[in-house]
């Protein structure tokens, strides 16, 4: 297949600049799959997981929502945080999980509700791609 | 007399040293934290970047409103401040939190009731003090503030603005212009000013001619669902990336300021101990004729 360029950037770091023949990645509409030569091309992502394949291999990681962006140049994924399958805390997401689990049983804190319900989304986009991995 | 005063020069000394010592560490370590809070800034860049080219893509191609650009009465306003945990700094906290006060007092002055949201400890002591009414005191460290804390913060911010606790929100904080140079600002966060969109990408298109034909290239970008769902999506992200680098910057501001703060002192300190070793040396050379004559007075009075 053909190659395009694939960049990943958050406000750390640049996360991957390199090539890719397909990657998956989930959308505020569900999971698409971009090819090289897509049109362009502009969407929210959300937490979940990132198949990026090329040539030899394909690798899985994690994403933070964020923007998909598909131009002639080829395809930026802007997302707040993202991990390699294999370097998710697991622990750390149990504990975010657990912790946002509270704040949504609790009535009284319904003004968290919606931040809550963002982390706990991204708690179980990490424990979902972190324990296929183990 | 001169013994005592040697004495009194001696121990003046040795204290100047001492606290030469803890400026000289200060101004080494505020040096190492410069540099590692400046490659922070630089690394944030790129997303930032693109994030704000996207916006302004979005913005080019079709004129539309959404509930971040709304414009109606402004009655409540939050003020963001952010400043640093810690003192000698030199003008660093002064300088922000009295842009900060002018700011609230030119507000009140205008009918509005203003909030403050202080960031860093310092900033939260400030107001606390002064009896202005306080949104939030989650976040009194300022220092290595990750951008996990930084999305929760903007969270915050925006979830108020949604939810009409305030309509509209002001950032103060100090910008990094070089190791020597740093200036207290204030930008407004929401809402949105269209136009700011628009006369940033004038100029862009002004400094770079090929910007204009990308522009025009991308009204054939296909969003989904929307435009304007991507576009509301985008701004919590455009608001924690500005939060973001605001804090990074001012982080940076803040270890410059002390560094050049203790930089300074370090060579007051240094100056100090040469003219008190100069007055050491007088007054010790004072004593040994002093003592001298004594004897010659001796032997003659033998004689």
């Amino acid at each position: 297949m053909k190659p395009f360029k694939l960049k990943i950037v958050t406000p750390e770091k640049i996360f991957f600049d390199g090539e890719a023949e397909q990657i998956t990645i989930r959308t505020t509409e569900g999971d698409i799959g971009i090819l090289a030569n897509h049109i362009k091309y502009v969407c929210n992502i959300v937490a979940g997981p990132l198949k990026i394949k090329d040539s030899s291999s394909e690798r899985e990681a994690v994403l933070s929502e964020g923007i998909l962006k598909v131009s002639d140049e080829g395809a930026t994924v802007l997302a707040s945080a993202v991990e390699w399958a294999d370097e998710i805390d697991l622990e750390r997401a149990e504990r975010a999980k657990k912790k946002a689990e509270d704040i949504l049983s609790d009535k009284s804190r319904a003004d968290e509700f919606g931040r809550a319900e963002i982390k706990l989304k991204r708690a179980l986009a990490r424990l979902s791609v972190g324990q296929r991995q183990v | 007399m001169a013994t005592a005063n040697i004495k009194d020069v001696k121990r003046r000394i040795k204290s100047v040293e001492n606290t030469m010592q803890i400026t000289k560490a200060m101004e080494l370590v505020a040096t190492s934290k410069l540099r590692s809070a400046k490659e922070r800034a630089v690394a944030s860049q790129p997303y930032f970047n693109t994030l704000y080219e996207t916006m302004c893509e979005i913005q080019s191609d079709r004129g539309f409103k959404s509930i971040y650009t709304k414009k109606e009465f402004l009655k409540t306003v939050l003020v963001v401040v952010l400043a640093g945990d810690r003192g000698l700094a030199g003008g660093f906290n002064h300088n922000v939190l009295k842009l900060a006060e002018e700011k609230i007092k030119s507000l009140e002055k205008d009918g509005r009731t203003v909030k403050v949201f202080p960031i860093g400890k310092k900033a939260v002591e400030y107001f606390e003090k002064r009896r202005y009414e306080i949104y939030s005191k989650e976040y009194q460290i300022s220092e290595n503030l990750t951008m996990s804390r930084a999305i929760s913060l903007s969270e915050k911010v925006i979830s108020g603005f949604r939810n009409g606790i305030y309509d509209k929100v002001e950032l103060v904080y100090t910008t990094f212009v070089s190791t020597l140079v740093q200036n207290a600002m204030s930008v407004t966060v929401l809402p949105i000013e269209s136009n700011d969109l628009k006369d940033k990408e004038t100029e862009d298109t002004k400094a770079n001619s090929t910007n204009k034909d990308k522009m025009k290239k991308s009204a054939l970008t296909l969003y989904e669902p929307s435009a304007e769902e991507v576009f509301d999506g985008l701004i919590p992200k455009y608001i924690s990336g500005l939060l973001f680098c605001s804090i990074v910057d001012s982080y940076a501001s803040e270890q410059a300021a002390r560094r050049t703060a203790m930089e300074s002192a370090s060579d007051n300190a240094s100056e100090m101990i040469d003219s008190l070793s100069l007055l050491y040396n007088r007054a010790r050379q004072a004593q040994i004729t002093q003592e001298l004559n004594e004897i010659v007075a001796g032997q003659m009075g033998n004689n």
